[in-house]
């Protein structure tokens, strides 16, 4: 079960998640991930190669934007922000997100039950 | 740490990026792996266990194809979402294609059935824009045509748009030239004129225009070979016997002969030196017609018919239209006023000839197509019309399709929306879809339409062939078909595009529980839009029923002479080089000898071809003189010989027929119809009186008075008309009307070699039937009812597989409610009517709908149609009959298959 709602989740919500964690502050990809897998507890973890090509998907689309920085004492590492649009790509999703959480539950009676 | 790094590099080097983009990717993976292996390490693992897992993690990753998927899309998503442009209108555009693409590949079947449908209706909308292109669009290969402007003469007090337009005499024309100044260069040019050429054995009848010598010039045309013709070849008359070739011509008659110049072809037997050949696709001024060969006006002599030889001297005889290029800055009113002041002057200095004259200015892009243009516009804005209409039940069709795929399709949908594409980029997305589909039609569209006018054009009579306008596929044709195809695109896009992009993620998932429910909807815009199809469909099909109707009844016509068993002849001994006396002998001995041929009746020779005639204006009748100068009389002037009524069966009403008595020196006679005497005799007393015909100087006394004929075309308002003896009015341009006892066709043959025994030399490749005039004058109408029928046809097709597949297409989303019905009793026949009858209801509301909309467009009809109203019942009951036949098979199909619903599967199904 925990692979296959990984798989699904990945395939419907990932860039929901990665756009709302960057919503705050800018983070890198290991950041990321990390967080990802904290966050839900173990069940979602993402690959080195689903996590990355998504990042620069998104980045690509122009919804988030990656900078080198450098801090002392540390390897130069990539953060990402999210951009204006989005922002408002983010609003569009978790709308449409609390929309079809809310179908499914009016369908399997878990809202009101 | 190494093994990572050459394995990162060994997993893209597929990717072929840039290098500097690769080393970032490396540098930030590396670091995500150094992570990694630094965290296992203060978790407590042994330092090879961590080596193992950062190499393992790596190396069950497909990298390679992640990434490669991502660079490949570069810009933004295939799934194109809300926001998420890039900013790019080219790059988004380009993206939006390109899924498209992949979504109609994806869908070979749709993608077929759709663009085949709108290359019917695109098809059809560029046949016949390219017919209205080749005629009215870009008729002549001219430089400025906007500032070339054609003159004419006209009868006082007449508007241009009465449509009396006049030639010029070519004393007139040489002294508007010399007095006016609106002009940078003013020419004349004759009609094309038949002549006859002979350059090898075989004589043939050709075009002919004399034209100055600037004529060229003046119109800014260049000759592909040769020169035109010098100042000094159009001053003296019969001194400069030189030709120009028509590039048409050149091709077609000589073969395309490289070493044409300088040859000799007689034109009506004098011989004339070929200096140039005219620029390709120039088939002279007039669009319509144009001629093979041009001469210099001071030719005239040689080219013209007998009665027309002092063209160049005699003021009275008009032969010329006069092209001028304006100057530069001068508007047309100018010019008009600088013309009429000189036409003016010239009335009162030769009252003989120019009274009452005045001169008509035009551009001659308005000129160009002579009286013809009414017709042609008439024809043209009708056709374009039908065409549209045909294109919309295509629109409405592929919409139709569209509608049934977006359910299909709601599902995708739902996924974008679920992940945040906004409904404006969605529409974008859809319409890109649906526009690229209507320029695949479009491409389609545009070689069956360049097929179907060639098709058409090859319908054009043989003989006059090279003279008609040639079919110009052009610039002006692609953009028409591509503004055609992208618009079509939109049309039937947006209204499948507005709904699928309505979609909502939960309705989706409810309606996933409850079996389709929502598609009862669609089927309601689907009736709708087939309501729409089959009322148009039904328009078209009258509108062709009325005009097929309308020439039915004008073959009932009596044109007033009878058109069975007679045969014409056209011959003109003038120009095989006869003199008067030769001429005479010849009609003479013509008459003897094909008399004597069996079968033949009577025969008799007559100047004018039958719904051919020359109105002449300024007939002067005795005693009535002192009309105003607007009330000129006019008639159509007649030169005939003995027998002329009887053969073509026209009864006298009194007075005689001419006889062999009527000769040159014996009074001067006429014989008038019974509309003239009516009109100017109201009191039966015209025989024994006189009238004049114009620019001739005899008073010739009325003898007889005959039945009113058609002159000019089929079923006109009576004309007055006017027939003198041949005897009296010597022609060298004659028409030979033979009566048959039996089908003419029978005899045609032995008159012929009759005419080849008396003279080799005279051509006589014009031959027709009675009835073929008929057909010939009725050309262009059956052409249209062709057109008509075609499109009404094509209409009704259309509309047939949309109704078909609608009612297929709902017979399958209602299998299981049909199961469920059978499961309860219903029986075959109760459930195959269920289904026709809702076919049949959508039907029956187009028909309604189509019968008040054709019988208001056949009201706007009714002026162009002829004896039918346009009403009619037979029309519309037929079309009503047709449709109904058709939408009734195309409804009962799946309504056969609706009843063969095996419950037990369809419910099992569901």
């Amino acid at each position: 079960m925990g692979t296959t709602l990984d798989q699904e989740w990945k395939k419907g919500s990932a860039e929901l998640l990665i756009l709302a964690l960057l919503e705050d502050q800018p983070r890198h990809g290991y950041d990321i991930g990390k967080l990802i897998e904290r966050l839900s507890g173990g069940m979602l973890r993402f690959h080195i190669a689903s996590l990355y090509p998504l990042l620069y998907r998104l980045e690509n689309r122009g919804l988030i934007h990656g900078r080198w920085v450098e801090k002392p004492n540390q390897r130069r590492r990539r953060y990402y922000r999210l951009t204006t649009q989005g922002q408002i790509t983010l609003a569009r999703q978790r709308q449409s997100w609390r929309e079809f959480v809310s179908a499914v539950g009016r369908i399997t009676g878990e809202e009101h039950a | 740490m190494r093994e990572w790094n050459d394995e990162i590099r060994k997993q893209l080097t597929g990717l072929n990026l840039p290098p500097a983009r690769e080393e970032e990717i490396i540098e930030e993976l590396l670091n995500h792996l150094e992570n990694l292996y630094e965290e296992l390490l203060a978790g407590g693992a042994a330092p090879e266990k961590a080596h193992r897992e950062v190499l393992a993690s790596l190396s069950q990753s497909d990298l390679l194809v992640e990434l490669r998927a991502t660079e490949r899309t570069a810009g933004p998503d295939p799934i194109p979402e809300g926001i998420a442009n890039s900013g790019h209108l080219l790059a988004d555009l380009w993206q939006d294609l390109r899924y498209a693409a992949r979504m109609l590949r994806k869908t070979p079947g749709f993608t077929a059935v759709a663009a085949l449908t709108l290359a019917l209706g695109i098809g059809a909308n560029t046949a016949v824009f390219t017919i209205i292109n080749t005629l009215l669009f870009s008729p002549l290969p001219v430089e400025k045509i906007s500032e070339l402007a054609a003159i004419n003469a006209t009868q006082a007090k007449m508007t241009p748009q009465s449509g009396e337009l006049q030639l010029m005499s070519f004393l007139n024309f040489k002294d508007l030239r010399e007095r006016t100044h609106s002009f940078t260069s003013l020419a004349a040019h004759s009609n094309p004129m038949a002549i006859t050429m002979t350059d090898t054995a075989e004589p043939r009848r050709i075009f002919a225009e004399g034209v100055t010598a600037n004529y060229f010039d003046t119109l800014g045309i260049h000759p592909s070979m040769g020169r035109f013709f010098l100042p000094a070849e159009d001053t003296t008359p019969g001194a400069a016997p030189v030709a120009v070739l028509g590039y048409a011509a050149w091709q077609g008659r000589f073969g395309g002969a490289p070493d044409i110049l300088g040859r000799t072809i007689k034109l009506n037997s004098t011989p004339f030196t070929i200096i140039g050949i005219g620029p390709k696709g120039f088939k002279g001024v007039y669009a319509v017609f144009g001629p093979d060969v041009w001469v210099p006006s001071t030719m005239a002599e040689q080219i013209f018919p007998a009665q027309q030889r002092n063209a160049l001297s005699d003021r009275a005889i008009t032969l010329f239209t006069g092209i001028g290029r304006l100057r530069e800055g001068l508007t047309l009113a100018q010019a008009r006023a600088e013309l009429s002041i000189v036409a003016a002057s010239l009335e009162k200095e030769f009252p003989d000839t120019n009274q009452g004259q005045a001169v008509v200015l035009r551009l001659l892009t308005e000129a160009a197509y002579g009286p013809e243009r009414q017709p042609l516009m008439f024809g043209s804005t009708l056709l374009m019309a039908i065409v549209g209409l045909v294109l919309l039940i295509a629109c409405s069709n592929v919409a139709n399709l569209l509608l049934s795929r977006a359910t299909v399709r709601r599902q995708e949908v739902a996924v974008r929306i679920a992940l945040g594409a906004g409904r404006s980029r969605l529409i974008r997305q859809l319409l890109t879809e649906s526009v690229l589909l209507g320029l695949l039609g479009g491409v389609l569209g545009l070689l069956l339409g360049y097929g179907g006018c060639q098709f058409l054009w090859s319908f054009r009579p043989a003989e006059f062939a090279q003279n008609l306008a040639d079919l110009r596929i052009n610039a002006s044709v692609f953009g028409f078909a591509f503004a055609v195809s992208a618009v079509t695109g939109l049309l039937f896009g947006i209204v499948p595009a507005l709904r699928t992009s309505r979609t909502s993620v939960s309705e989706v998932l409810k309606e996933e529980t409850r079996a389709m429910g929502r598609s009862r909807n669609r089927i309601s815009l689907a009736n709708t839009l087939l309501t729409g199809q089959v009322a148009i469909s039904l328009v078209l099909l009258v509108v062709a029923a009325l005009v097929l109707r309308s020439i039915q009844s004008e073959y009932t016509i009596d044109p007033g002479f009878e058109t069975n068993h007679l045969a014409l002849f056209m011959l003109y001994p003038g120009q095989a080089g006869y003199d008067q006396t030769r001429t005479e002998q010849f009609y003479k001995q013509s008459r003897d000898r094909i008399g004597g041929i069996p079968g033949i009746s009577s025969l008799s020779w007559a100047s004018n071809l039958p719904l051919w005639g020359r109105k002449e204006t300024g007939v002067v009748i005795e005693g009535q003189e002192q009309r105003k100068k607007s009330e000129a009389i006019s008639a159509v002037v007649n030169t005939i010989d003995l027998n002329y009524f009887s053969t073509l069966g026209i009864p006298f009403v009194e007075g005689r027929d001419f006889t062999q008595d009527d000769r040159d020196l014996s009074t001067p006679i006429a014989i008038i119809n019974d509309t003239m005497a009516a009109k100017y005799w109201p009191n039966h007393d015209e025989l024994g009186k006189r009238l004049q015909l114009p620019r001739r100087k005899d008073f010739l006394q009325i003898v007889g008075v005959v039945k009113t004929a058609n002159y000019q075309t089929l079923g006109e308002a009576p004309q007055s008309s006017v027939y003198i003896p041949l005897r009296q009015n010597y022609s060298d341009a004659m028409i030979l009307y033979v009566r048959t006892e039996r089908d003419p066709s029978a005899t045609l043959a032995a008159v012929q070699s009759e005419i080849r025994t008396l003279d080799p030399v005279l051509p006589v490749d014009d031959i027709r039937t009675g009835t073929k005039v008929i057909d010939q004058a009725l050309w262009g109408a059956k052409i249209g009812v062709g057109l008509l029928g075609v499109f009404g046809l094509l209409a009704l097709s259309l509309a047939a597989v949309g109704l078909y597949g609608i009612m297929a297409y709902s017979v399958n989303q209602r299998r299981r409610e049909i199961g469920v019905r059978m499961a309860l009793g219903a029986s075959e026949g109760s459930v195959s009517l269920l289904v026709l009858r809702q076919g049949m209801t959508v039907v029956l509301s187009g028909v309604a709908l189509g019968e008040g909309l054709a019988v208001l467009a056949g009201r706007a009809l009714s002026r162009f149609l002829y004896g039918v109203a346009g009403s009619d019942f037979l029309s519309l009951g037929a079309a009503s009959l047709l449709l109904l036949v058709v939408a009734f098979l195309a409804c009962y199909l799946p309504a056969r298959s609706a009843s063969r619903v095996d419950p037990l599967v369809a419910l099992h199904e569901s």
